[in-house]
């Protein structure tokens, strides 16, 4: 198993979004190291990058905190673990499902991450658990 | 994250580089506001530098489609490498905002 840790806890919220950039590096890093192909590296650095944004904007909105991400890698799979101690926050039912087809000037802004998630993912799950945010997310290595 | 911007034949054509994500979008959507500022040019957004984006640089993405369109100025992408353009596919900007190969067939596709 491999550990990250990324630590939001800041008064600026920039500052946090320069930790998700150090993070996402890391874990292309570590892909590279374990061999991951281009396209792999690129859907979990996205997802991940994504999912912890989300900690940051809505779990941790009031009170910021620590983001756990730990990733496992086996000859199959990739999976990442995204732990946060925020307000309960479950991406995957309480973010609204993106409208892709509408035209530019009716096409509403943001709800990108999330549907990234599951259209990069092949498996998500949320819980809550012992005053956590607990997201799985599994790729597989090959298609 | 940089824009260079340089004008051509009543075309912008901005080459953007480096990675665009929550760290530094807003800095991008300043300085592809102020490339645009002050002109009715069209646009061509070169990607072939770009080696990241994420949700909040396709956020800015298509608030600059947005106003383009409703100042009718014309707007068009260009030479993304496979990654990205997965991300305009999936986020279905490909069906609302021109993506070409290369940076000649965009400004030929502005200038038509």
């Amino acid at each position: 198993m491999l550990f990250l840790r990324a630590d939001t806890n800041s008064e600026v919220r920039k500052t946090s979004y320069n930790e998700l950039a150090d993070l996402v590096a890391a874990i292309e890093e570590l892909g590279e190291e374990d061999g991951w192909s281009g396209e792999l590296t690129f859907r979990i650095s996205l997802v991940v990058d994504e999912l912890a944004q989300n900690v940051v904007d809505y779990a941790y909105i009031d009170t910021p905190g620590d983001v756990e991400v730990a990733v496992t890698s086996t000859d199959e799979t990739v999976v990442i673990e995204i732990t946060d101690e925020g307000k309960p926050f479950d991406p995957l039912t309480e973010a609204p499902a993106p409208d892709l087809t509408s035209p530019i000037e009716s096409r509403p802004i943001g709800g990108l991450g999330v549907h990234f998630t599951k259209t990069l993912m092949d498996d998500v799950e949320y819980r809550r658990e012992s005053g956590q945010n607990r997201l799985r997310i599994v790729a597989r290595k090959v298609k | 994250m940089g824009i260079n911007a340089e004008r051509a034949d009543g075309t912008v054509i901005a080459k953007a580089d480096g990675r665009i994500d929550s760290s530094n979008s807003r800095e991008f959507h300043s300085e592809l506001e102020a490339v645009v500022a002050d002109s009715d040019a069209a646009l061509v957004l070169d990607f072939e530098d770009v080696a990241y984006i994420s949700s909040a640089g396709m956020r800015v993405i298509l608030l600059t489609a947005k106003s383009l369109q409703k100042s009718g100025t014309k707007f068009a992408l260009c030479s993304m490498d496979d990654s990205i353009r997965e991300v305009f596919k999936i986020s279905g900007f490909d069906k609302i905002i021109e993506i070409h190969h290369s940076q000649a067939e965009a400004l030929s596709a502005v200038s038509a």
